[in-house]
């Protein structure tokens, strides 16, 4: 059982701020994921959750009770670190075991939460060899075996993953998530790529500059983000922003190639258009926004097609392999459901009638 | 002058091949990428076309020339290594003017080549700043720019964006291939990522083993694989592999696919192709190249797991050998658990044979 | 053990100064309060023939006398001049020796561990026995004659140690094969730690072995140099076990380098006051010396 919370959280170090004022409160048994860009905070946050640092302004909370004071032992929280730390003197049984010994844990029970793990990540033909003897993606699952089988309160990975080959990386995501539907326990995940973190996650958290932007399911916050800074985060290719003000009944950017009908809203100042949002055809005088098509990713299962209108670049993502050549004149449109809108300040604008995010 | 041949390229060391037999050429002011997962022998090939490592068998040839017992700095090639190797006590300049001094070039062509190389690189306001503490991003250009300066004919890269964070990746993904379009050398670029090697490659090689598995456009490997592991390996998710026997039934030829049931009826090329089989086939189709349809047609599946990856949503079909997936925009509304009838469109549909693995061709 | 049990992290810092305590007042007492007994003596006239205890040398104070007369001591000032010359042949000799050393180990060759034992052996020899050792080496029918004579023919009958030039050339010989190893040893470790990929990375944009060299490996080794230099150039200050069996100090004064002196006058003329300002001065050299040579290091 753990229930793990952040109240007011604020952590520096000399004089960078590490950790902005966050609070979050992550549900039992959820695999919540930190997400943002390299010293953002993540990393910090973790620390905080295991008791290596303390923080300097606010509480952590474990189910309920405040743990500042408390070591990173007593706290019970398993974690897998980006470098893995096996030991290298160990074999794989060896490694995944210590930690259970350490705590005087019966052989019998050793053996069989042993068995239990290493069956889970596939690991059992190689329990008897060396770190050093290991591939990259055996050593990454033999860490998180030991995470495993210590059966604590919540699990924490910092970026457990990112040194694998992109096919095995796809693999492994899906099965961590599988175990961790299985274990039953809270998994708080950190990582850098957008796409693992929405593939995982039930909820996550976006950060910046040690703060927290937005808190929300992958689905909402891709579909609703808080800010332009969010927006551009998630999804891939990214998110089209560009410079937009009102005229009269009309909005109007790229140097007024692009057109939409005005929405209802005030202080517009910039919008987003997601790639795939965008709708290319040939360019017949009529509807849409005329566009220079400048270069054709195929990618397979879809095609990244970037395009200039009225002197800015667009990317549009295709499903399929459309037949469309360089130089090409089209005709951009877009769901105006499906624009996104963008004060000064890069806060996304809502109708008044609309909740905020989250 | 710049093209690349490898003919007959072996290599061993000690009791292991690292490399069997590669033959491969690249054409001049190619972007070839050299594609495969770790340990297929793609940075072998790519150290021996550098000269770093001497081939146990076979020859390379830049042009006409065989480069046999030419030393690794005599080669006029640049390299771009996986962490850069940036002189890192040195400052930008002298990083990127390190050949034409070396070289003994004139000051005042040092000079010059240096600050245009800055230049077309935006490197200028970096130029006397220590190399040592400097962004990843810079840091690639700096690394460019040192083997660039030197005008080599030919552009190895190994990997040089798997240390850098997947938010940046696509940034400078971008900028090398603008980069590439620049300069107009041929590029051998080695990478682990299908990803990254579709988006930037002319061509692509793929590897594994030690052994070329298949050699094309980006396209012409993602339509027609010519073996279960380009199959798998190319497109994100790979392609479905489904276990099956080709059958005639009286609505037509199809795959029985034993648990799941009976594959749609085969399009005459699949059908041409599934008469060439000699047993058990292997029935491939792209996950984002099924439709959904009502019951009682197509194959039948149960969902196992959906993924929401932004844009798309990945639906995990079934399980283990039997298992497969699909990819369709947001509004599918099927969730674990419930069953989902899919067929595949008929044109994409790839058979392979099942023993050797190799895809099956109606002519 | 219940979770209040355990410290935290602050209460973790805390407990270990706590614990570390009465190492740091043995470290106290072992350095610091011999250097202020030593100050305390130096500005006084003490010897131990005066009759009094220690503590009450305050009864021959001197204020700053001793330091004035080191200062115009020629005997304290002629061996300062043969210590430095030491220094100044020997370091860079034993430098030089010892990167060609590293650079051949750099690689693999045929007999690489069996030469390594070999070369590490003087480092275990005792300074005392190797002074006898090259005691017996030097005298005039010994072997380094008869190796002279050998190679040159024409048979050779210096007497090295009786000679105030050669017996000096013969101390540095001494020396210059006690202390190579170390500095073999020492540059190896600073000629692995330089990255592999740079000095590829220069191959590849055509730079020779000698410009890799001098541009990639010797920058990236600077730190350990410099360690490897201070180390041994404090060391010479400290020339005794060997020199002494060998010469004595001799002929005369010949071979007398600072520590011989200090030596000296401590156990012969007994003006223990002089002697702890000798020793403090050079004391305060070498520190300034050690630190700038830090300085350059951590940059």
């Amino acid at each position: 059982m753990a229930e793990i919370a952040f109240r007011h959280v604020t952590k520096r170090y000399g004089r960078t701020l590490a950790v902005d004022d966050a609070s979050f409160t992550v549900a039992d048994n959820e695999f919540f994921c930190f997400f943002g860009p390299p010293l953002s905070g993540k990393s910090t946050i973790l620390r905080l959750i295991l008791g290596l640092e303390k923080p300097d302004v606010g509480e952590v909370l474990i189910d309920g009770r405040v743990v500042n004071a408390v070591s990173p032992a007593a706290r019970n929280i398993a974690m897998v670190f980006q470098n893995l730390a096996l030991f290298p003197h160990m074999t794989a049984a060896g490694n995944i075991r210590f930690p259970l010994v350490e705590r005087g844990v019966p052989e019998l029970q050793i053996r069989a939460r042993m068995a239990d793990a290493a069956e889970k990540l596939h690991i059992t033909h190689i329990l008897h060899k060396f770190p050093g003897q290991l591939s990259g993606g055996e050593r990454q699952r033999v860490a998180i075996a030991r995470a495993l089988v210590r059966d604590p309160a919540a699990y924490l990975m910092d970026d457990p993953i990112s040194a694998l080959d992109a096919r095995l990386r796809e693999e492994t995501r899906v099965e961590l998530k599988r175990i961790q539907r299985e274990a039953g326990r809270t998994l708080i995940y950190v990582t850098h790529d957008q796409e693992e973190a929405m593939s995982v996650a039930d909820r996550m958290a976006i950060l910046e500059h040690g703060a927290i932007r937005q808190i929300g399911t992958p689905s909402q916050i891709y579909d609703h983000p808080a800010t332009a800074y969010v927006a551009r985060f998630l999804g891939s290719p990214m998110m089209n922003i560009l410079t937009a003000t009102r005229q009269g009944y009309s909005v109007s950017a790229a140097g007024a190639a692009i057109q939409l009908a005005a929405p209802d809203l005030t202080g517009i100042a910039s919008l987003g258009l997601r790639p795939e949002d965008l709708r290319v055809s040939p360019w017949a005088g009529g509807t849409g926004s005329p566009a220079t098509v400048i270069e054709v990713e195929p990618l397979g299962g879809h095609t990244v097609v970037t395009l200039e209108a009225g002197g800015t670049r667009l990317r549009a993502m295709l499903r399929g392999q459309p037949d469309i050549r360089v130089s090409a004149q089209v005709a951009l449109t877009c769901d105006p459901a499906r624009v996104h809108y963008f004060g000064d300040s890069g806060e996304t604008l809502r109708p008044s009638h609309q909740g905020g995010s989250e | 002058m710049s093209a690349i041949r490898l003919e007959n390229l072996v290599k061993r060391f000690g009791a292991f091949t690292a490399l069997k037999t590669m033959d491969l050429a690249v054409d001049d002011g190619e972007f070839m990428a050299l594609l495969g997962p770790s340990g297929c022998g793609k940075s072998t090939t790519m150290n021996m076309i550098a000269g770093m490592e001497r081939p146990s068998e076979g020859r390379i040839l830049f042009g006409d020339r065989d480069m046999a017992g030419v030393a690794m700095g005599q080669r006029g090639v640049g390299f771009v290594f996986q962490n850069y190797a940036i002189f890192t006590h040195m400052s930008v300049r002298q990083n990127l003017s390190y050949g034409l001094r070396m070289g003994g070039r004139p000051k005042a062509e040092v000079a010059q080549r240096t600050g245009a190389i800055a230049d077309l690189l935006q490197l200028g306001d970096l130029l006397d700043r220590p190399a040592a503490g400097l962004s990843v991003n810079i840091l690639q250009r700096v690394a460019i720019g040192r083997s660039a300066v030197m005008e080599p004919a030919i552009f190895l890269l190994d990997e040089p964006l798997s240390n850098v964070d997947a938010a940046f990746r696509a940034v400078m993904r971008t900028e090398l291939k603008q980069l590439q379009r620049q300069f107009r050398q041929t590029m051998v670029y080695v990478t682990h990522d299908q990803l990254e090697a579709m988006t930037m490659a002319d061509r692509i090689a793929v590897m594994d083993h030690g052994v070329l598995q298949q050699v094309g456009r980006p396209l012409e490997i993602y339509n027609d694989p010519a073996n279960l592991f380009v199959a798998r390996f190319i497109g994100s998710p790979g392609m479905n592999l489904l276990a099956g026997l080709p059958l005639e039934t009286a609505a037509g030829p199809v795959v029985d696919l034993g648990a799941i049931g009976h594959s749609p009826v085969l399009a005459p090329a699949q059908a041409a192709a599934a008469r060439r089989a000699r047993g058990a086939v292997v029935y491939g189709f792209r996950p984002e190249q099924v439709a959904t349809v009502p019951p009682g047609h197509g194959m039948a599946m149960p969902v196992s797991f959906v993924e929401r990856i932004g844009a798309r949503t990945i639906l995990h079909l079934g399980h283990g050998a039997q298992g497969a997936k699909a990819v369709f925009e947001n509004d599918v509304g099927l969730s674990p658990g419930s069953m989902a009838h899919l067929a595949p469109i008929p044109a994409a549909i790839r058979l392979f044979d099942a023993e050797t693995g190799v895809a099956l061709r109606g002519t | 053990m219940s979770p209040a049990a355990k410290p935290g992290p602050d209460e973790s810092a805390r407990l270990g100064l706590r614990l570390t305590l009465p190492a740091q007042v043995l470290v106290l007492f072992i350095s610091v309060f011999p250097l202020l007994m030593q100050l305390y003596i130096s500005l006084t006239d003490w010897s131990p023939l005066s009759g009094l205890a220690w503590p009450r040398a305050w009864e021959m104070w001197n204020t700053f006398a001793n330091y004035t007369d080191l200062l115009s001591d020629n005997r304290l000032w002629s061996a300062l001049g043969r210590t430095l010359l030491v220094m100044a042949i020997c370091v860079p000799v034993e430098f030089l020796l010892g990167l060609g050393l590293a650079i051949l180990f750099a690689d693999n060759f045929p007999g690489k561990r069996l030469l390594y034992s070999i070369l590490i052996m003087p480092m275990m020899v005792v300074p005392a026995v190797a002074g006898y050792m090259f005691y017996m080496l030097f005298q005039s029918g010994g072997p380094a004659n008869d190796l002279l004579s050998a190679i040159s023919g024409i048979p050779v009958t210096v007497a090295w140690l009786s000679d105030p030039t050669l017996a000096l050339a013969a101390v540095m010989v001494a020396d210059i094969w006690q202390w190579t190893p170390l500095m073999f040893l020492i540059l190896l470790a600073g000629l692995v730690g330089v990255p592999q990929d740079q000095v590829k990375a220069a191959t590849l944009l055509g730079a020779n072995a000698w410009q890799r060299f001098v541009t990639i490996v010797l920058p990236r080794m600077s730190a350990i140099i410099i360690i490897a230099l201070a180390i041994r150039v404090i060391e010479c200050f400290k020339i005794f076990d060997t020199l002494f069996i060998m010469t004595g100090g001799g002929p005369g004064v010949a071979t007398e380098t600072i520590s011989v002196y200090i030596y000296k006058i401590t156990t012969q003329d007994l003006i223990w006051g002089y002697v702890a300002a000798i020793a403090l001065a050079i004391l305060i050299v070498l520190s300034v010396a050690c630190v700038w040579a830090m300085k350059r290091m951590a940059k």
